[in-house]
């Protein structure tokens, strides 16, 4: 982590500049960002910590609670909205068992609702990890789940939290 | 203009490699650029050809760049707008994701002109593909010497480094994006000083959007009349118009400037989805106010629109139909401002926060009486005090809902319901 | 000049004044939120929004600059419904709790809404609710984000003023809240000036919490008794009880800030270890007694060591008037002019006095430092002087003033430097020398008369990593029209003082030779250091500076008090305690200073305090020294008697009483004729007022000044250059060599300067445990990490304390924050032997217990019998 951060920056004049791209790297390799991860990112640039926490509460990509293996991310702004997202939503829910910003017992999925992802064209849309599912109806969301569940077939009943998901 | 200009590569399979933008004639304006003009010359090009920016506000980008002093003793910075945080918008992703090289080309005939050495692409960092191919994309132009020291033999060095976001719309906004690049909360910031004598690290900066610098290297290319000679003089050029919403061929697609709304809508994007009215259109994203659809003839230009009582904004033109509740829209539109708002000013942070309140609760036919009063009176109070555009386009949007579907929230307050459902 | 209408009344103003400060100017009231006079504008409230002709939109007159000709309203129907509405708006969320807030009767909200808000509010809904129990940021501090209307002035003030960066905002939009690093501020400065800063009830004293009302405080605006700074404050008390400090934003060198001794640590005056009546020595033990019963006791035993010689050492804390007295009761009732006001460090008269004379520049510190250059010489002006760096950040970072910082001790203004010298510890007066030497060639160019050539070279080298900084300091004041030197009385502590003092001046010399726009003040850590000077507390110069040894200065004061003045220069401090030590020393009379805990070198000062014949003791608390005392006399503590002190700026303030001396304590003033009384004189002037005119009549500096001139901003004294003398051709120190050994310096620390922050309840909690600070690079060499337990050690003793590693640090560096009561710091410390070499080593666990018993307080000699001090 410490090289990847000073890779990144070197990209700048500035080490402040640089704490966006390390919490980033940092939360790939965490997952989330808890104190601790905070304070390393602080020390590794040597910048004040409590800029550090500033960005890492201010940025919506940020997380300082862990998520599940696979976080939903339904896009229900206005393009997405209009096209149905608000069914998808509440589908994911009844399917999934859990409430919006909930996560599955199993620590598989967590369920979140965004703004809009900027693929609009696609609407309805969910991004998953690095990835975009677009055109969703609710056959496409359960088979969609049934893939996700299925990458995971082995890893399942390992540690959920080692599982690195797709794409990421 | 039948031939496609911005996304002539597109819809090509490998339209994001080095190849097949070289074989489209790529870099070569690049060539041209540093060979045959000097950076005024490239200035006044872009001035001639009355580009302007494709963001959302339509500055006239060779007049921004002449802003830049000459001599300033500091370094020089070229900030790419790839945050595309405009809901309804969706434009800048695909040239990125299927054309990089074209945003990578304009980026450094950009640098040229305005004397940067470095240059940073704030891209959303939801965008995991585009930054992807936008890496590759860079890579390869290093290694080709379209970036780097000396590029093509010239003396002119330039580098791009690529800033991913991390998830806030206010980063769009360009003083906000340069708190952002700094490593501070993105918050705007106050003008004066403008960007291009005090920007990115106290230094001249230029800020253009993704669209707009793709637009470059074609102007260079082809020269700046051909440019004009696209849609209205004072607001030409190749457009790309992102249609969503309820309508049959949601899409990119590429149009001159100035092209009636209802062509748009109901001639390319096949019109209503099937047995439904169009009720109103969003032209230039959620910040633009909305249009019922007798104002659908309307052109799609910065002056157009902004006659009448709308913007060209984004050019994320969100299609709404006779299903879909009024009320509903615009809470939810108010609902992402509200989210969205960087918390600086009080009537933004504050104003929207009571607004949503209030309609969140008409919409679920809560309402009372006065409601309506309170919630124009919100937006006086917000529009024109905010400190960015954020505050101001969210009154704006409810303004025109209001103005427009009057009768539709009446009918949810003394209902005590939606009609919709 | 550009000429601006606001309301119909057109002013001139300079160019670059904006729309706001035009309109103060003219007495038209614009409200403000996130406005803060010191900092650049913000204009995030939109309070300040005013009409400005052609111009489509409103525009905050915080941040628009007047262009000539520009026409404003800053009163019409549309600005009274906007500033409505942006009140309308804040109070939507705001719990209006202001019955149970602090804040009630003096917030900013609560007036602006009085003067501009709504009558009433449609706001109906639910009010957000961040949590339902205020948060306690630090022992100091707390919260009620519910209460804050995002104005970010605390914010501002604490990483753009104080510099601590330990404040900041989390979350966005309606989320946004003021916090600390993962919501504490455990580690900030804890000065509270986002608390003094805050509009609302949102950052509140926790100290201060439900304790009074606004309006059920008397108000007594006064000055800090901590450090030479010299901050304004405003103490309240409620029924005589002292209930917290406040700072105004219109007065004093401070405007709106403290640091935490000034906003934190006055509540030593309520102190438990007061002493309460007065109390003499019988059968070895301190037993208490009347007034009277002291004084028969003391006029018994002053006759009996009539024919000795006779010393005094008063405090820099007291105020200039009890100053003034005890040297005039010490030179005309006890007829001799051993008399010192400093007990950790030398005075060496020679060196200061023509320097004080020639360069010291009584002066607002904010016109002084506003020059070119400012160089700071020794010490940590951060920890010692905290509102002092406060503007000494403003001037690097908006005035462009090139800050050169030369000093062992790192410190936090290091950063907005633009030069940093880091000399070996005790290397202040050779790194001076190397600037000095690297400005000859130049100066002897320039001027080829006036300037001595063969000044020489330090020998030896300074630290590593700074060998070529005395070059880039040259080069910096060379460049400078107007260069500022501000001399940390650290460079006092050192046995090399006298050189230290002469090579600063040498330094001016060549500066005000070069042309430069020359200034030159001291930072001294103890509120009146300068007015103790200025009084004459010095065993060789009298009130005003001038030489005991000249006739005419005597003369004049022998007039004016009606009695002789001993002619001989007398001792100071240290050669008092060689007196004392030999057995020489008859009375020696002590007031309000704590040598015993002070003077580096406590063997030295229990086995000459214990060797007196007759040692008086004027104090308002029970220190160590009081336990060696023969006679103990109960004196007002700051804060319960008025007078004047002279802060580093020579600017001349009023002290004012705000409580009652306790018990049976006395004036000091009262005291000091009590004791002349006893040796039937009678000191001519007597109360403050006439002692404050007879100063203004005898001590040059003061001339002019009179009490009710003084004001809340207080009056300068005056320079009063003396002719130079000749000790210009000094030559430079030797770097100490040091080797590889650790050497330790000592000082003060954030929270403590002395024995009144020593007594502060809220000071003790925030400062919390004593530490030892040392390089990473040192404490990696001896296996130490930060927070371990370790013990220094010298030839005199040792201390054990938490380990703080510093990656600021030089190696080799050592360093102690004095006035840790329990550390007995100043036992490792041997007279003449300083910076003092070290050995630092972990405590290893098993000997943790051991270590207990071998640190409990070593018996000071002579015991207090009881503690009658003390409450029951
Ligand atoms: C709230 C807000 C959000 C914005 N978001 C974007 C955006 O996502 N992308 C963009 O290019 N411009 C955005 N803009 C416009 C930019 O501030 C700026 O005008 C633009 O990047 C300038 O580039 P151009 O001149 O090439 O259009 C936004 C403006 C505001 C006020
Ligand atoms: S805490 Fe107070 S000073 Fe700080 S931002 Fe909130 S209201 Fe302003
Ligand atoms: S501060 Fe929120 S929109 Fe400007």
């Amino acid at each position: 982590m410490r090289e990847k951060i000073e890779v990144a920056a070197a990209r700048y004049p500035d080490q402040r500049s640089a704490i966006m791209p390390a919490l980033l790297i940092a939360q790939k390799e965490h997952g989330h960002l808890p104190g601790p991860v905070l304070e390393e990112v602080a020390d590794i640039l040597g910048v004040e910590r409590i800029w550090v926490y500033e960005l890492a509460t201010f940025y919506t990509l940020f997380r300082i609670e862990p998520v599940g293996v696979f976080h939903l991310q339904l896009c229900d702004n206005v393009s997405c909205m209009l096209r149905g997202s608000e069914d998808l939503l509440r589908h994911l829910e009844a399917v999934l068992g859990i409430k919006k910003d909930g996560t599955t017992l199993d620590g598989l999925f967590t369920l979140s609702t965004v703004e809009c992802l900027g693929a609009c064209e696609m609407a309805p849309v969910m991004q998953v990890g690095d990835d975009y599912h677009g055109g969703l109806d609710i056959a496409r969301i359960d088979a969609l789940l049934e893939r996700l569940r299925a990458m995971t077939g082995q890893a399942i009943g390992a540690d959920p939290a080692t599982t690195t998901p797709p794409g990421e | 203009m039948t031939e496609p200009v911005l996304l002539r590569n597109v819809d090509m399979p490998d339209g994001h490699l080095l190849a097949t933008y070289e074989a489209g004639g790529g870099y070569q304006a690049l060539a041209k650029a540093v060979h045959e003009h000097t950076p005024d010359e490239i200035i006044d090009l872009v001035k001639k050809s009355n580009l302007r920016g494709r963001g959302g506000a339509g500055f006239p980008t060779g007049m921004k760049w002449s802003f830049v002093p000459k001599r300033a003793g500091k370094p020089k910075y070229l900030c790419c707008n790839a945050d595309e945080g405009e809901p309804g918008t969706f434009k800048d992703r695909i040239i990125m994701e299927r054309d990089p090289h074209q945003l990578i080309e304009g980026m450094a005939i950009s640098g040229y002109a305005i004397g940067a050495e470095t240059a940073y692409v704030y891209i959303r960092g939801e965008y995991a593909l585009a930054i992807r191919r936008l890496e590759q994309a860079l890579a390869e132009a290093h290694a080709k010497g379209y970036l780097g020291k000396r590029i093509l033999g010239s003396d002119f060095n330039f580098t791009v480094h690529i800033h991913c976001g991390a998830g806030a719309y206010i980063c769009g906004e360009e003083t906000a994006m340069l708190d952002a690049l700094e490593g501070k909360r993105a918050q705007p910031r106050l003008k004066p000083p403008f960007p291009a004598v005090e920007g990115l690290y106290a230094s001249p900066t230029v800020i253009n959007n993704v669209e707009t610098l793709a637009c470059v290297p074609h102007i260079v290319a082809r020269g700046p009349d051909w440019f004009r000679g696209i849609g209205p003089d004072k607001s030409p050029g190749p457009k790309l118009y992102c249609l969503s919403g309820q309508v049959r061929k949601p899409g990119l697609y590429e149009l001159p400037m100035g092209i009636p709304l209802r062509e748009l809508v109901e001639d390319h994007a096949g019109g209503p989805l099937p047995g439904r009215k169009i009720k109103a259109v969003i032209p230039g994203g959620v910040s633009a106010p909305l249009i019922p659809e007798r104002g659908l003839d309307v052109g799609m230009d910065f002056d157009s629109l902004a006659a009448a009582g709308s913007m060209l904004g984004s050019a994320g033109v969100i299609v709404i139909d006779d299903s879909t509740c009024m009320v509903k829209v615009a809470t939810r539109i108010i609902e992402f401002f509200h989210h969205e708002s960087c918390g600086k000013c009080t009537p933004c942070r504050e104003g929207l926060n009571w607004v949503v309140k209030v309609l969140r609760r008409v919409e679920a036919g809560q309402g009372g009486p006065g409601d309506l009063e309170q919630l124009e009176a919100l937006c006086k109070g917000i529009f024109g005090n905010t400190f960015c555009a954020l505050g101001d386009g969210a009154a704006m949007g409810l303004r025109a809902a209001l103005t427009h579907f009057e009768h539709e929230f009446v009918a949810h307050i003394e209902e005590r319901r939606c009609p919709f459902h | 000049m550009v000429s601006i209408t606001i309301n119909e009344q057109t002013l001139e103003v300079e160019a670059g004044s904006t729309v706001l400060q035009a309109a103060e100017r003219l007495g038209i009231d614009i409200p403000t939120f996130c406005y803060l006079k010191r900092l650049p504008a913000l204009a995030s409230c939109r309070m300040c929004l005013v009409e400005i002709e052609g111009q489509r939109r409103l525009q905050p007159a915080c941040a628009t600059a007047v262009i000539d000709g520009m026409v404003v309203r800053a009163s019409t129907p549309l600005i009274e419904e906007t500033r409505s509405s942006m009140l309308d708006m804040l109070l939507a969320n705001h719990p209006l709790d202001c019955p149970i807030c602090d804040k009630g009767g003096e917030c900013e909200l609560q007036d602006l809404v009085m003067a501009y808000g709504p009558r009433e509010s449609r706001f109906r809904d639910a009010k957000r609710v961040f949590h339902s129990k205020d948060i306690r940021l630090s022992p100091v501090i707390i919260m009620n984000v519910n209460r804050c209307i995002q104005c970010q002035r605390c914010v501002r003030m604490c990483e753009e003023v104080v510099g601590a960066v330990a404040l900041g905002t989390v979350e966005k939009g309606m989320d946004t809240a003021v916090t600390g690093f993962e919501g504490s501020l455990a580690s900030c400065d804890q000065c509270g000036n986002c608390v003094e800063v805050c509009p609302v009830g949102a950052l509140m004293s926790f100290p201060y919490r439900y304790k009074a009302r606004p309006w059920d405080l008397a108000e007594t605006d006064t000055v800090c008794p901590h450090c030479g700074t010299g901050c304004q404050l405003t103490v309240g008390t409620r029924k005589g009880e002292f209930m917290r400090v406040r700072s105004k934003q219109e007065h004093g060198v401070n405007r709106e800030t403290l640091c935490v001794r000034g906003r934190f640590g006055l509540d030593f005056v309520g102190s438990r270890d007061r002493i309460k009546r007065p109390m003499v020595r019988r059968d070895g033990a301190l037993v208490p007694v009347s007034w009277e019963e002291a004084a028969d006791y003391l006029r018994r035993r002053l006759s009996a060591v009539e024919g000795k010689v006779a010393g005094g050492l008063a405090s820099p804390r007291l105020p200039n008037e009890v100053l003034y007295q005890f040297q005039k009761v010490m030179r005309t009732v006890f007829r001799t002019n051993n008399i010192d006001c400093a007990s950790r460090w030398s005075t060496p008269f020679d060196a200061l006095g023509p320097l004080v004379a020639s360069f010291y520049t009584r002066a607002p510190l904010e016109d002084v430092i506003g020059n070119d250059c400012v160089l700071v010489v020794g010490g940590n002006v951060t920890e010692e002087n905290p509102v002092t760096e406060y503007l000494l950040r403003d001037c690097a970072r908006r005035r462009q003033t090139g800050l050169l910082m030369l000093s062992a001790r790192p410190s936090r203004l290091d950063a907005d430097a633009r030069t940093v010298v880091r000399v070996p510890p005790g290397g202040e007066a050779a790194g001076l020398a190397a600037v000095v030497a690297c400005l000859v060639a130049p100066a002897s160019q320039a001027l080829p008369g006036d300037v001595p050539v063969d000044i020489g070279t330090p020998t030896g080298k300074l630290g590593a990593t700074d060998g070529d900084g005395p070059d880039r300091v040259a080069a910096a004041l060379l460049d400078s029209g107007s260069v500022t030197v501000l001399v940390s009385v650290d460079l006092l502590r050192l046995p090399l003082a006298r050189a230290a003092l002469q090579q600063i001046n040498k330094l001016l010399r060549i500066l005000r030779a070069l042309g430069k726009d020359l200034a030159m003040q001291f930072l001294f850590d103890r509120a009146n250091q300068l007015g103790a000077w200025d009084m004459g507390v010095l065993p060789t110069a009298l009130p005003g500076l001038r030489a005991v040894a000249d006739d005419a200065a005597r003369a004049t004061f022998e007039r004016a008090w009606g009695a002789g003045i001993p002619s001989e220069p007398g001792a100071d401090f240290e050669t008092m305690l060689e007196l004392c030590d030999g057995g020489r020393m008859g009375a020696l009379y002590i007031v309000g200073s704590d040598p015993l805990m002070s003077y580096p070198d406590r063997k030295l000062v229990t086995r000459a305090l214990g060797a007196v014949d007759l040692l008086i003791v004027q104090d308002a608390f029970l220190t160590d020294t009081v336990g060696l005392a023969d006679v103990v006399l109960p004196a007002a503590s700051y804060g319960e008697e008025s007078g004047t002190f002279t802060n580093n700026e020579g600017r001349t303030q009023k002290v004012c009483k705000f409580r009652e001396a306790v018990f049976e304590a006395r004036g000091n003033l009262a005291i000091l004729d009590f004791v002349a009384a006893l040796r039937n004189q009678q000191l001519r002037s007597s109360t403050q007022g006439e002692i404050f005119d007879e100063m203004t009549q005898l001590v040059p500096a003061y001339q002019g000044l009179t009490l009710d001139g003084l004001g809340t901003d207080g009056a300068f004294t005056r320079s009063v250059p003396t002719p130079p003398a000749d000790e210009f051709l000094a030559s430079p120190p030797a770097v100490p060599n040091a080797g590889d050994r650790l050497m330790l310096i000592t000082g003060n620390c954030l929270f403590h300067n002395g024995y009144l922050s020593e007594r502060s309840a809220i000071l003790n909690t925030v400062a919390a445990d004593p530490y030892v600070e040392m390089s990473a690079r040192d404490a990696a060499q001896l296996g130490l990490s930060d927070r371990d337990h370790v013990v220094v050690r010298s030839t005199q003793g040792e201390l054990r304390a938490q380990l703080k590693v510093n990656r600021h640090f030089p190696r080799g560096l050592v360093f102690v924050p004095e006035n840790y009561r329990d550390l007995r710091l100043n036992s490792l410390m041997r007279q003449g032997e300083y910076p003092c070499p070290v050995e630092v080593e972990k405590v290893h666990a098993a000997f943790d217990a051991a270590a207990g018993a071998a640190a409990a307080p070593e018996n000071p000699g002579r015991g207090i019998a009881e503690l009658p001090g003390s409450p029951p």
